[in-house]
């Protein structure tokens, strides 16, 4: 059997949490057929990745120390197929990649598949732009457009962007060392298709045809109309000053974004702008022609990448209709009261408690023998003789703990 | 893609080999050509950090070695190709002159290096503290960190850890007050060195916009709460800190730590993400310390508050001094310390600076106890 690895390593937004979801709960299936997907949590292949790529995640990364190597130990131990799979690794430099690909046993017999799955930038813009909104960000659907736009793609948000979207780029970094027959490029379906359709190119891609696997959990990401997102992006200029990023993500991100405002399905949807079309056409039909030159396994058309046309009736998400964002305002209100009248309930409850372990504290305090005893296991700990005789009376009491 | 190929990628092979060899010759001047000695050609802000590096002084091999194959860590540009060597693509970001990058960029890639320095060299070995003192003065210390962390270690190293009853009997408060705008910096420095900070301007500036000082630097509501619960006088605010000493209980003078120069806050400051990746927060936080001890002798001003948030620390000290007055707390020294005048220094780190450091850190052969 050839011990064989297959990587996935991007892009973003391409149903890539899903094929995570499915893979981390089928370990067992897939070990009896000689498949490892090496995870002990959801999100071990992020924390490998942050590791591998020196990359501070809010506070995450301190669960990531020595990720990368304990994953890639694990699979040049397992004889069959391995699979890892994280979109962030897209941005990984050529110094990375030669470390992670050494790290799984390449060029050691091992043979390794690069997979990335990839959709149109159609889609992909405004899909990042909204993200960014929901990780705190206050630029505008046009600032973030023109900075995407810059040929010097100076700023943070164009280097994360087309580091994980710009698709010749990533297969350059990932793919100098492999040859083309081990490069798959699973391409995202056009909207309004069977939904099984991107899991089929998967399973393919993947080499899992003909395995029964269990197949839950959403396969679309929550997303959020334009009014929606707009109120976001005015919360975050509101409060970012003042909110702790441990605060934001279950308030802001959770409750508002995607609890409450995913859930108002009758806004308009955020798309490209029709002015942007062009651009994008011209960089995703440079893209075809490199991928199509470079002779890569295409599970999928390429065609898919092209994207749709330009909507009848664009929505402007920096100037959208004030009477839809205060609705969407008015439910995110509603929203933070509910969560606050939840969270009022539970500090009285705990306020009670507390008061009660007082009250406790204080009653067994106030018994004279109390002090006593007190007094007498101090002065036994401070010397030698005591604190033996304190650990004996405690080990024929029973207890496990050594301190009084 | 076959690397190695044109004139251009010979090129930089070429100067690759250059500086591996200790050369300096920016990359615009160099013409020399030689075949491919890698899998690929490291980045234009590895090679230019390198030339910076052999500038300073000779690195050995290994350390060459290292910066070429350092990844910069932490969101940011990319590892960018050299202009004029890379082949001609509609891809990936634009190649550079790496004469033409910014400090900031060969800072990033440096700070990588000097995190996996500290995680070599571990943290400083300290001898375990001495048992805890039956008979002690109970003491809390709080305020200027800069004294009080310093004050706080040396008790507890001599067997006096604060905590305890704070009775009506027994015990002090001691706050250690010092001029509000030093009082931001030792905090700001505190941060850098402990958990991370936010750079020193944008800190100060959401402070000021928020109008609220961090807990560690509100003297006057630290000594409220405690006052709440102990008589005021038990709370002492000291800005002679002389009078540390007896207030602890103890009769010798404490040797506290010194003032760091800006650019060595902000080396630790851009550190401190990269060895949260390597290593757990106490760890990391040890290793900092270990930092901290490598950059004890590192010269150049202070940072100090910006000139537009002047105004605003001015107004906090006066409205903390009045306060302070009001709560009848026992104050030893010169409560008008807190208002006087603003100390001097720089408002922005020198990247310059901090790339200086970092390559003289990288550079300094040095032994590990």
């Amino acid at each position: 059997m050839t011990k064989k690895v297959i990587l996935h390593v991007g892009t973003p937004k391409t149903g890539t949490s899903y094929v995570q979801h499915v893979l981390f709960h089928n370990q067992d299936k897939l070990l009896a057929h000689g498949i490892r997907y090496p995870a002990d949590r959801f999100d071990a292949h992020f924390l490998a990745a942050l590791d591998l790529m020196r990359l501070p995640w809010g506070g995450l990364e301190h669960q990531a120390i020595g990720a990368w190597d304990r994953l890639a130990t694990q699979v040049r131990r397992w004889p069959g197929t391995s699979i890892i799979s994280h979109e962030i690794l897209a941005t990984a430099s050529r110094s990375q990649v030669g470390q992670a690909l050494e790290s799984l046993g390449h060029g050691s017999g091992t043979e390794v598949h690069l997979v990335l799955s990839v959709r149109d930038l159609v889609r992909q813009i405004p899909a990042e732009w909204q993200e960014n909104i929901k990780h705190r960000a206050g630029l505008s659907y046009q600032r973030f457009l023109e900075q995407l736009r810059d040929p010097e793609r100076g700023s943070r948000v164009a280097t994360w962007f087309w580091g994980v979207q710009e698709i010749p780029d990533i297969l350059d970094r990932w793919g100098s060392d492999l040859p083309p027959a081990h490069i798959h490029l699973v391409t995202v379906p056009p909207r309004g298709g069977s939904p099984d359709l991107l899991w089929e190119r998967f399973v393919r891609a993947f080499g899992l045809d003909g395995l029964s696997l269990r197949l839950d959990g959403d396969r679309v990401n929550p997303s959020l109309g334009v009014p929606e997102i707009a109120l976001i992006r005015r919360i975050n200029q509101a409060a970012n000053d003042v909110l702790e990023p441990a605060d934001y993500r279950p308030l802001v991100r959770e409750l508002l974004a995607h609890q409450t405002l995913s859930r108002r399905t009758g806004s308009p949807r955020l798309a490209l702008p029709p002015a942007a079309h062009p651009w994008v056409s011209d960089v995703q039909d440079a893209w075809l022609v490199e991928v199509e030159k470079r002779g890569y396994d295409v599970v999928g058309d390429l065609a898919d990448l092209m994207g749709e046309p330009p909507v009848a009736e664009w929505a402007d998400p920096d100037h959208p209709r004030e009477d839809d964002v205060a609705g969407a305002a008015v439910d995110a209100l509603k929203a933070v009261l509910l969560e606050s009248a939840r969270l009022r309930r539970a500090q009285d409850r705990l306020t009670a408690e507390l008061d009660e372990t007082r009250r406790s504290l204080e009653r067994a305090h106030l018994r004279p023998t109390y002090r006593l005893r007190e007094k007498a296991v101090r002065r036994l700990e401070s010397a030698r003789l005591g604190r033996v005789a304190m650990g004996v009376y405690r080990l024929l009491r029973g207890r496990s703990s050594r301190s009084a | 893609m076959i690397l190695g190929q044109t004139d251009g990628e010979r090129r930089g092979w070429g100067w690759v080999a250059h500086l591996r060899a200790g050369g300096t010759t920016p990359w615009q001047a160099w013409t020399g050509l030689a075949e491919a000695g890698g899998r690929y050609l490291p980045g234009a802000q590895q090679l230019e950090l390198l030339r910076r590096v052999n500038q300073v002084s000779a690195p050995s091999q290994r350390l060459a070695e290292r910066v070429l194959a350092a990844s910069a860590p932490g969101r940011g540009r990319p590892d960018l190709e050299l202009v004029g060597a890379a082949s001609p693509s509609r891809f990936g970001p634009a190649p550079v002159d790496p004469a033409a990058l910014p400090p900031d960029e060969l800072v990033r890639v440096a700070t990588s290096l000097v995190a996996d320095d500290l995680v070599a060299a571990g943290p400083i070995a300290t001898p375990a503290p001495r048992r805890t003192r039956v008979v002690r003065r109970r003491y809390r210390i709080i305020g200027d960190p800069l004294v009080a962390d310093s004050v706080r270690a040396e008790l507890i190293a001599d067997g006096r850890p604060p905590g305890g009853r704070l009775d009506r009997r027994n015990g002090a408060v001691v706050v250690v007050g010092v001029e509000l705008s030093r009082l931001l910096a030792h905090t700001w420095t505190a941060r850098c060195f402990a958990v991370g900070a936010p750079a020193w301007s944008e800190w100060v500036s959401v402070l000021a916009a928020a109008d609220r000082l961090p807990p560690r630097v509100d003297l006057a509501r630290a000594c409220a709460e405690y006052a709440a619960r102990l008589e005021p006088r038990r709370v002492h605010v000291v800005f002679d800190h002389d009078q540390i000493a007896p207030l602890v209980g103890v009769r010798h003078r404490f040797v506290t730590d010194t003032d760091l120069p800006a650019q060595a806050v902000e080396l630790a400051r851009r550190t401190a993400p990269v060895l949260g990746l390597l290593v757990t927060p106490p760890a990391r936080r040890a290793l900092l310390e270990r930092l901290r001890h490598w950059l004890s002798e590192a010269t150049g001003p202070t940072i100090a508050v910006p000139p537009r948030t002047r105004d605003w620390v001015a107004e906090r000290a006066q409205g903390m001094r009045r306060d302070l007055i009001a709560g009848g707390y026992a104050v030893h020294g010169d409560l008008g310390v807190l208002t006087a005048g603003m100390a001097a220094g720089i408002a922005e780190p020198s990247e310059e600076g901090v790339l200086a450091l970092a390559i003289e850190l990288l550079l300094d052969p040095r032994e590990v106890e």
